[in-house]
């Protein structure tokens, strides 16, 4: 078990104020730089334009060097840092349904990565672009919030389940 | 999407600094191994800093969860502290005060059609990125902790992209023939 600066007993309270002020700090910076991973690679295959794909590549960057520099100063809290050299690298960090052969992982991570893509630059913008125009006072925007408030309960009671049985029955269970 | 000209600021760095992706770019991804350092004693997955799917996917369950006693699935972060990950809250009081503060807070009606495509997008993106475990955010926060399947997610995305800017270029140049 992964041990951070905090206790458990302090963190299960610090969860919601860190986060919280986290994404308060996030949302200002979004609002103003006008924030879009999607809208990055969109710009750069229109126009050329570099300015929102700089913020994307830098967050990939960044957070290897942040996840390293905190790897040093507390080893505890990052377990499986390189996450590719400490487990099997064709597994995935944990986060998708359980219970799988890699190969489903890799599947996973292909086909709804093409249609994310595809979907967000249709509507103009990745999730955090769209939560930020919602805030701006788009309706449209604030639709595709609330679809997906409503997709996190439908995907909890019954696709995680479906996803999974459907693996399972094309042979990739474990 | 160019930005706008603002009137000369005291501090023109600062004021340019914030203005640029890439200065949020590398907050959030320092910011998201921070708060991993500091809050991993509550639970995992690694690499759950910042995501506005999974993070609204553990809002609205956790949430759930607590006001009607039902037990949908969310991170153990979210299950072990007293009120799940409010990231997603922040970003819209972020950028709502933001939005305040710089007078481009503006309603933006259209049709009812409109709405109802933009729901089901939001729908279906958030099953898409559940299935894969993360959001463009924590799929780039999964390749910086090392998993190569989350830099498979972002190549594929990016394939998605162009096939998708591609399409609204061909229709655009219907429209004008």
């Amino acid at each position: 078990m992964a041990t951070g600066i905090l206790s458990k007993e302090v963190a299960i309270y610090a969860v919601p104020l860190v986060t919280l002020l986290l994404g308060i700090l996030i949302g200002y910076l979004a609002q103003r730089s006008g924030y879009c991973s999607i809208g990055g690679f969109r710009d750069f295959a229109l126009f050329r334009h570099t300015r929102l794909l700089s913020g994307y590549l830098t967050l990939i960057i960044a957070s290897f060097f942040g996840y390293l520099l905190f790897w040093f100063l507390t080893p505890s809290a990052m377990e499986h840092f390189f996450w590719a050299l400490t487990s099997n690298p064709l597994t995935p960090v944990p986060g998708a349904p359980a219970g799988l052969a890699p190969a489903a992982y890799l599947i996973f991570a292909a086909i709804p990565g093409f249609l994310v893509g595809l979907i967000c630059v249709l509507l103009g913008g990745c999730p955090i672009r769209q939560t930020v125009m919602a805030s701006e006072g788009s309706y449209k925007a604030g639709f595709f919030f609330i679809g997906m408030c409503v997709g996190s309960v439908i995907f909890a009671a019954f696709v995680s389940g479906w996803v999974v049985v459907l693996m399972r029955a094309i042979g990739l269970g474990v | 999407m160019s930005p706008k000209s603002l009137p000369s600021s005291k501090k023109p760095l600062l004021s340019l600094l914030v203005r640029h992706p890439a200065f949020l770019g590398a907050l959030i991804g320092i910011l998201a191994a921070f708060s991993q350092a500091l809050l991993i004693s509550a639970g995992g997955p690694e690499a759950y800093g910042f995501c506005v799917a999974c993070h609204t996917r553990d809002l609205v369950n956790g949430m759930t969860n607590i006001i009607a006693d039902t037990s949908l699935a969310l991170a153990p972060i979210s299950k072990n502290a007293i009120l799940p990950v409010m990231s997603v809250v922040g970003v819209i009081i972020g950028a709502f005060l933001s939005a305040k503060v710089h007078k481009e807070h503006k309603i933006k009606r259209t049709d009812h059609r409109e709405y109802f495509i933009y729901f089901i997008g939001g729908f279906l993106v958030l099953q898409l990125a559940m299935i894969f475990g993360g959001c463009p955010y924590r799929a780039a926060l999964r390749t910086g902790y090392g998993d190569i399947t989350a830099l498979l997610f972002i190549i594929t995305m990016a394939l998605g992209v162009v096939a998708g800017t591609l399409y609204m270029l061909r229709k655009a140049e219907k429209e004008e023939s």
